[in-house]
C-alpha cells in the first residue's frame, strides 16, 4: 500500500491544524467524517481562520470537490447497476487514491465483480487509514507549540499540490493569473477576492488558446474527440 | 464561528460533497453532455483554486494592524517548489518549507 504512506502525513496535518484551530476533538472527526476529503478540508480551514463567511466556505469546498464529479462519472456505469444500498457507501467513499488505483489499465480488464471488489477493498483501506491519521494529528498536535507555525503547513500543502497539477504551460498561466489576482484582491470583504481569483484563472485558461488560435485539447495535450 | 454553527458549516459541506459523488453515479446517462461541456473548466480548476488557496498565505501573514509581507515565507515557499519538482510525495516539499521556515527564524530571529 504505498498510498497509505502519502495519506498519512496529510491527515497528520489536517488533525494537528484543527488542534491548532482550538477545535474539539469530537468536531474534528465529524468533520473528517463528513468531508472524507482532505483539500477540500484543509481549505475550510484556512477559512475559518481566516473568518470567511460560510456561503464562501461552503462554494470553496464546492468547488474543490468538483473533480470528484469526474470520477463519479467514471465509475457510474460500474457502479449504477448496484442496488441503493451498496451504491451509497461506494459513492461517499470516492476520492482522488481510489480513483487513481481503480483506473489503471490491468484494472480495466478485469470482470465487473472483481473491479468492484477491487475497488471496495482499496477505498476501505483508504477510509481507515484516513481515519487513523487524523487521530494521530489530533494526538499529536495537542503537544506542538505555537512558535512551529504548524499553519504554516496548510499553504505549502496546496504549494505542493499546486506543483503537481501544473503539466502543461496552459495550466502555469492559469495558476499564475490566479494567484496573481488573489494577492491584488485580498482587501476585498467575505474572501471574495478568493472565488474572483479561481473564476479569472478559468477564464484565462479559456479565451487564451483561442487567442493563440489553437484548441483547447491541443493545448492540453489531449486526442481530438 | 460557534461550536453549532461549526456542525452546521461541516455538515451542509460534507453533504454537498457527498452529492457530487453520488452525481453521475446516480443519474448514469442524464448527464453526460453536460459533463462533456463542462470538461474545459473541470480541467482549468484545479491550478486555479490551489494558486487562489496558497499564493496569498505565503506571500502575507495577517497582523493586527493590516497585511505584512513576509520574506521567509516567501523564500520557504520557493524551497517547497523546488521539493515538489524532486520528489512526487507532498511530505517533502512541505518538510523542507518548513524546515527552512525554522532555520531562517532561528538565525536571524
Amino acid at each position: 500500500m504505498p498510498l497509505v504512506s502519502g495519506v498519512l502525513p496529510f491527515g497528520l496535518i489536517v488533525g494537528a491544524n484543527g488542534v491548532a484551530l482550538d477545535m474539539s476533538p469530537e468536531l474534528i472527526m465529524g468533520m473528517t467524517v463528513l468531508f472524507f476529503a482532505g483539500s477540500a478540508q484543509l481549505a475550510a480551514m484556512q477559512l475559518i481562520q481566516e473568518n470567511a463567511a460560510f456561503v464562501v466556505i461552503v462554494l470553496t469546498t464546492i468547488v474543490i470537490n468538483l473533480r470528484f464529479a469526474i470520477y463519479s462519472a467514471t465509475f457510474a456505469p460500474l457502479f449504477y447497476p448496484l442496488k441503493k444500498r451498496f451504491r451509497l457507501p461506494f459513492a461517499y467513499l470516492l476520492c482522488d487514491q481510489a480513483y487513481g488505483l481503480c483506473i489503471t489499465p490491468d484494472q480495466q480488464q478485469r470482470t465487473d465483480a472483481e473491479r468492484i471488489s477491487y475497488y471496495l477493498g482499496t477505498a476501505v483501506a483508504l477510509w481507515v487509514s484516513w481515519i487513523l491519521a487524523v487521530i494521530l494529528g489530533i494526538a499529536v498536535g495537542a503537544s506542538i507549540p505555537p512558535e512551529w507555525m504548524l499553519g504554516f503547513t496548510i499553504p505549502l500543502a496546496f504549494l505542493a499540490m499546486l506543483m503537481s497539477t501544473i503539466t502543461n504551460r496552459l495550466l502555469l498561466i492559469v495558476a499564475v493569473v490566479s494567484g496573481l489576482a488573489a494577492i491584488f484582491l485580498q482587501g476585498l470583504p467575505y474572501n471574495l477576492g478568493f472565488i474572483l481569483a479561481i473564476v479569472g484563472g478559468v477564464v484565462a485558461g479559456l479565451i487564451l488558446p483561442r487567442i493563440a488560435g489553437r484548441s483547447f485539447n491541443s493545448v492540453m495535450g489531449r486526442p481530438h474527440e | 464561528m460557534s461550536e453549532l454553527s461549526l456542525w452546521g458549516l461541516f455538515f451542509v459541506c460534507g453533504l454537498a460533497t457527498f452529492l457530487i459523488r453520488l452525481s453521475f453515479i446516480q443519474l448514469h446517462g442524464k448527464l453526460g453532455p453536460l459533463l462533456a461541456r463542462c470538461q474545459p473548466v473541470l480541467l482549468l480548476l484545479p491550478p486555479a483554486i490551489l494558486a487562489a488557496l496558497c499564493i496569498p498565505p505565503i506571500v502575507f501573514s495577517k497582523q493586527v494592524d493590516g497585511l505584512q509581507v513576509e520574506l521567509a515565507q516567501i523564500l520557504a515557499g520557493c524551497v517547497a517548489v523546488v521539493f515538489a519538482s524532486y520528489f512526487k510525495s507532498l511530505l517533502w516539499p512541505i518538510l523542507g518549507g518548513m524546515t527552512f521556515l525554522w532555520g531562517y527564524r532561528w538565525l536571524i530571529g
